[in-house]
């Protein structure tokens, strides 16, 4: 049996302590100099072909018999009190084959106090009935049949005047999340203020930001019985699994949800939602199976967001430039239902300072709710803080980059009793992003626009993350009588690289190649479970897992390979498709053979992921460098190069890790320049819930990304010696955009998006634009 | 999207008689790149759909000696790449490059691309506006960054079409077919404001569509220039555009058409910034009084005030690459 303890683990910034076991298969560190075959190698994507020829099947593309196509009807009203659901005309339109509202199904409890179509409204877009018909066009007809009496309530869609006492509530305790707000310090900022040379206050805001994922949200139901299998585009099988049995009240066994190829979640698909619950609901009420994918208006106006924020940042400096303290007190958007918002992680981690407050609100408003989203709360906040760290630092005239290495953090101070980081290369990253760009001779670049009313100019912001990873996570490795061998996990591919690194590590670990490794996914029925994939954690927790597996399926293998070449097991190792003696190499077995000579005798190796290491904190670091171009006539913001230097230990495929950068690059431009939901002020409905009008940036949009890789091993992290890279690269990028147009312009604009509009106004006036 | 009837006449008068009898409950399809957002969205609901595709006529770029005639149905990225546009037309090809993106200007025409509705997201949206036959405009206290700083009037929309206001520029006329016949009016003229008609945006009747374009012949010594602002790089409706057409001789602007686009409801001829250019040398002075005489009259409203400085930059920009 093996061993019980407590360790420690982070998601999205969340840490808590759980129990886990301690793997009895030992697998060692895949140090700096372990010689590796596939892993760390740049491996395309296993599934690449699937998905560029369209063979892959995404949720979207689930066809079954008889299969019934369903739509949701949403509140017209951003607060207002649904009194009655009239279907009678809908259900007599031809083709429709059911209609349900809260005015006939039983009530199924969500977001604590509300229900899955809750009597009161709380934003536009809010579910009040769904059609289940035989086309998708029959459904939208038959959404404009139902009828719905609503008493419109007063509403808010801003967070400011959300917190006003004479604001409408949402909710009785007020919209105030938890009444009060979130409040964290270590030290005494009124002491840091007193010991500083120089006290500096500054305002920030940033946008919604909507994860605009290029697969909606949606589900396909189908019962057999009392069995339900849902497809769902989601990055938690299993949370899916579990609360969708708890919401039905039926066993977690006869509920399977399967996931194989999705087209981007970004912390929008972590849980169940309500359109899957309708969708079984649809499914079983006309007993054929019911396919609900979300139109892209609903995906963008009820799916989730990242959240705006008012961030009003004071930070005392000594004129050597170490800092003395930071404050944050911050407004989030939390939307109509409790989200999760906030913004303070980078100001309480990101530098050393002794002296640290950050009191946070979240605002109920009736607007969509807030969503995990690539980093959340991290991305907003490293706009502001690390806009801030360029004031300060142009305040006391010291060099950005060097202000920063001045107050370089060795150990996690927002730790209760503060670890060192398992491995923390920020400064090496520091360099070498310095030098790709150009740091020390950017003044050349400054004066080299092409023409006078074209300003150029370079900036850089750092970023910090989990990333770590942990337990609970399982995978099994099966090696068939061919020698091929199948991987399973409950874990996901959002489209990350995550099957393909799977493969890698279960390929290495066996000793075979790549191609003989089939690894499937996503399936609650088939797969033991992995957690959900978010908080970068889903190569650094199922990883090891699957190493393990991989090792144990290994050495019941040299079983019979050991009877072959007649030595003891123990003294047989494996590598590029044989296994052999390890004191005599020559003395071998193709790998295929043994399987051979172990026939239908099941190979089934177990693995699961391990405790985490005491002592440390398990962080990913990361710089970015941003060169732009400003056109101080047409106020166009053009990112010239951005550099981005990353370090999660050891870079399991530099191909995907890459990838993951340049993705981040991509949505954080967006971020910086373009992208932002906009609600009508007078009746709360949203006006740009389209990629028209709401500006993800294209791949025309975007310079060449130059991603900077350190590849050493975090040899306390996990037996693989690398953490995830999802997330990190998003941090950084807007706030080192942000400040390269400061440096450009000589005009800070203090306010996400950097849209031209702005920019004119700050060259216009110099007065900073205050409008969200 | 409300079902609909669907005609794809082999020709030009099957579509006036289906449009002449369906007593303005139809629409025409050209390209589709925005009648399709418009049905699904809602925004149109007619009970026929009269599809062009299928004519026969309407896809060319035919040259003469007055000038140059384009089919309605000619594809943008067509006439950007043919020949004779190319030699005689900088301006129009300029503003071409700069309309949505390449797979965009595969699909969408010349006829289509002038009559396309504006991008309003109050038009768009569930708002019972002005231009649906509503009671007001709501862009006035609500969300009006795009909106127009000349020439609205209750309702404050801006003309979305970067070809057209090219082509106002050029002097080019529009070819009009309908059950009473054909008639050919000035581009200019084909536009109206919201002080004549709050519902649309030209003088198309139910029955009629346009079918031709006639850019004539530019005089010796013309030069044109296009310069657009969007917030998008890649594709994007413009923020404001300014297309430029002079006739110069001996560095002495003889004559000067200036269209602005992105900031009226129509392509906003601007006769005060080409009063300022006529007769007069080009040179820097000349071009910031011209730019300068553009924006005048403008009247931004809250959000939307930064489009008077961009529209006076963007003129001076086309105006300095003639003056170049």
């Amino acid at each position: 049996m093996p061993k019980k303890v407590k360790t420690t683990v982070e998601f999205e910034g969340r840490v808590s302590e759980i129990l886990v076991d301690i793997p009895d298969i030992e697998t060692p560190l895949w140090g700096n100099d372990a010689e590796l075959d596939i892993v760390g190698h740049p491996i395309p994507r296993v599934d690449g072909d699937k998905r560029v020829t369209g063979a892959a099947k995404y949720t979207s593309d689930i066809l079954l018999p008889h299969m019934l196509y369903g739509r949701i009807l949403r509140s017209a009203h951003p607060h207002a009190v649904v009194k009655s659901v009239n279907s009678s005309e809908a259900e007599k339109l031809p083709g429709v084959k059911a209609v349900i509202s809260a005015f006939n199904t039983d009530p199924i409890r969500w977001h604590g106090s509300s229900s899955l179509f809750d009597k009161t409204a709380r934003l536009v877009g809010d579910e009040v009935a769904a059609v289940a018909a035989v086309d998708e066009e029959t459904a939208a007809d038959a959404l404009e049949l139902i009828k719905v009496d609503y008493e419109t309530l007063p509403f808010v869609t801003d967070m400011e005047e959300a917190m006003k006492d004479t604001a409408p509530k949402l909710w009785p305790n007020g919209n105030v999340v938890g009444g009060k707000p979130s409040i964290y310090e270590r030290g005494s900022v009124s002491k840091g203020f007193a010991e500083a040379d120089l006290v500096i206050e500054e305002t920030f805001r940033t946008q919604t930001e909507l994860h605009t994922c290029l697969e909606t949200h949606g589900s396909v139901a189908f019962w057999e019985g009392d069995k339900l299998t849902v497809w769902d585009s989601t990055q938690a099988v299993f949370n899916v699994r579990d609360a969708l049995a708890a919401a039905l009240n039926i066993p977690s066994n006869h509920v399977r949800v399967i996931k194989q190829y999705m087209g981007g979640g970004f912390g929008s698909k972590l849980e169940l939602g309500k359109y899957t619950v309708i969708a079984a609901l649809l499914a079983r009420r006309t007993n054929r199976p019911v396919r609900l994918m979300l139109t892209r208006e609903e995906d963008q106006m009820n799916t989730g967001n990242r959240p705006a924020t008012l961030q009003h940042v004071k930070v005392g400096v000594k004129k050597d430039g170490t800092l003395t303290a930071i404050e944050l007190k911050s407004v989030n958007a939390n939307g109509a239902y409790l989200g999760g918002a906030g913004c303070g992680a980078p100001y309480r981690e990101m530098y050393l300072c002794a002296n640290v407050r950050t009191e946070e609100y979240a605002v109920y408003v009736n607007t969509g709710r807030s969503r995990p989203a690539r980093a959340p709360g991290h991305v907003q906040g490293t706009f502001g803080l690390e806009s801030m760290m360029d004031v300060v630092s142009r305040k006391i005239g010291m060099d950005p980059l060097e202000f920063r290495k001045k107050n370089y953090a060795t150990v996690n101070q927002a730790q209760t009793n503060p670890k060192p980081y398992s491995a923390k290369l920020l400064d090496q990253l520091y360099e070498a992003g310095a030098k790709k760009i150009d740091w020390w001779n950017r003044d050349k670049s400054r004066n080299s626009g092409d023409f006078h009313s074209r300003k150029r100019g370079v900036g850089m912001a750092s970023q910090i993350w989990g990333g770590g990873g942990g337990p609970p996570a399982y995978a099994l490795v099966k090696i068939n009588r061919d020698g091929s061998v199948n991987v399973l996990s409950g874990t996901q591919d959002l489209g990350t690289g995550t099957k393909t690194i799977i493969s890698q590590i279960a390929a290495e670990e066996l000793g075979i190649a790549l191609a003989d490794v089939a690894v499937d996914l996503g399936d609650t029925e088939t797969c033991p479970f992995s957690g959900s994939s978010g908080g970068s954690t889903t190569a650094a927790s199922v990883g090891p897992a699957v190493r393990t597996a991989a090792a144990d399926a290994r050495l019941q293998l040299f079983e019979y390979a050991a009877l072959e070449l007649k030595v003891k097991p123990e003294e047989l190792s494996s590598r590029r498709g044989k296994i052999f003696v390890k004191s005599d190499p020559q003395k071998s077995l193709p790998f295929k053979e043994a399987a051979r000579k172990a026939g239908n005798n099941m190979i089934i190796g177990k693995g699961f992921r391990g405790p985490n290491p005491d002592g440390y904190s398990l962080n990913t670091f990361g710089a970015h460098f941003a060169e732009v171009e400003v056109d101080m006539e047409t106020g166009r913001v053009t990112v010239l190069r951005h550099v981005a230097a990353h370090h999660s230990g050891r870079p399991f495929n530099p191909l995907t890790m890459t990838s993951q950068i340049e993705g981040g690059v991509i949505q954080s431009m967006g971020y910086a320049l373009s992208e932002q939901r906009v609600i009508d002020p007078a009746s709360g409905i949203p006006l740009n819930m389209n990629m028209e009008n709401y500006k993800p940036m294209t791949a025309l949009d975007v310079p060449t990304i130059e991603p900077i890789l350190l590849t050493q091993v975090d040899e306390h992290c996990n037996t693989l010696g690398g953490k995830g890279i999802g997330e990190p690269p998003r941090i950084p990028a807007a706030a080192a955009i942000a400040n390269a147009v400061a440096d450009a312009i000589g005009i800070r604009i203090r306010e996400l998006p950097i849209t031209p509009d702005k920019v004119l106004a700050a060259l216009k006036s110099s007065v900073p634009s205050h409008k969200v | 999207m409300r079902a609909f009837e669907y005609f794809a006449p082999q020709q030009l008068a099957d579509v006036i008689h289906t449009l002449s009898t369906a007593g303005g409950n139809a629409r025409v399809c050209a390209g589709g790149t925005d009648i399709l957002g418009r049905l699904k969205d809602g925004v149109d609901t007619p009970d026929k759909l009269v599809c062009l595709k299928t004519l026969p006529e309407m896809r060319y770029v035919r040259e003469s000696n007055d000038g140059v005639r384009i089919g309605a149905l000619t594809t943008l990225s067509t006439i950007e790449e043919d020949p004779i546009i190319r030699k005689s037309f900088p301006l129009l090809v300029e503003a071409l490059y700069v309309t949505a993106a390449p797979q965009i200007r595969n699909q969408a025409t010349m006829g289509g691309s002038i009559c396309q509705r504006p991008r309003c997201w109050y038009l768009r949206g569930p708002f019972d506006c002005l231009r649906k036959g509503g009671a007001k405009c709501f862009a006035v206290d609500g969300e009006n960054k795009y909106h127009a700083i000349l020439g609205g009037h209750l309702c404050y929309i801006v003309h979305p079409s970067d070809s057209a206001t090219a082509l106002v520029a050029l002097n080019a006329s529009a070819k009009i077919q309908g059950s009473k016949g054909e008639k050919t009016v000035p581009l200019e003229k084909f536009f109206v404001g919201p002080e004549v008609n709050i519902l649309k945006e030209n003088i198309l009747e139910d029955d009629e569509i346009l079918t031709e374009i006639f850019i004539p012949t530019p005089s010796a010594g013309a030069r044109g220039a296009f310069s657009k602002s969007r917030e998008r790089q890649s594709y994007d409706f413009a923020l404001a555009s300014a297309a430029v057409q002079c006739t110069m001789k001996n560095g002495v602007c003889a004559e000067a058409r200036v269209v602005l686009g992105g900031v009226a409801p129509i392509p906003w001829r601007s006769i005060e910034a080409e009063e300022e250019l006529k007769g007069k040398k080009l040179d820097p002075k000349t071009i910031e009084r011209a730019a300068a005489a553009a924006v005048r009259k403008a009247k931004p409203m809250t959000q939307n005030i930064y489009k008077v400085d961009l529209t006076r930059q963007l003129l001076s920009k086309s105006l300095s690459q003639i003056m170049v």
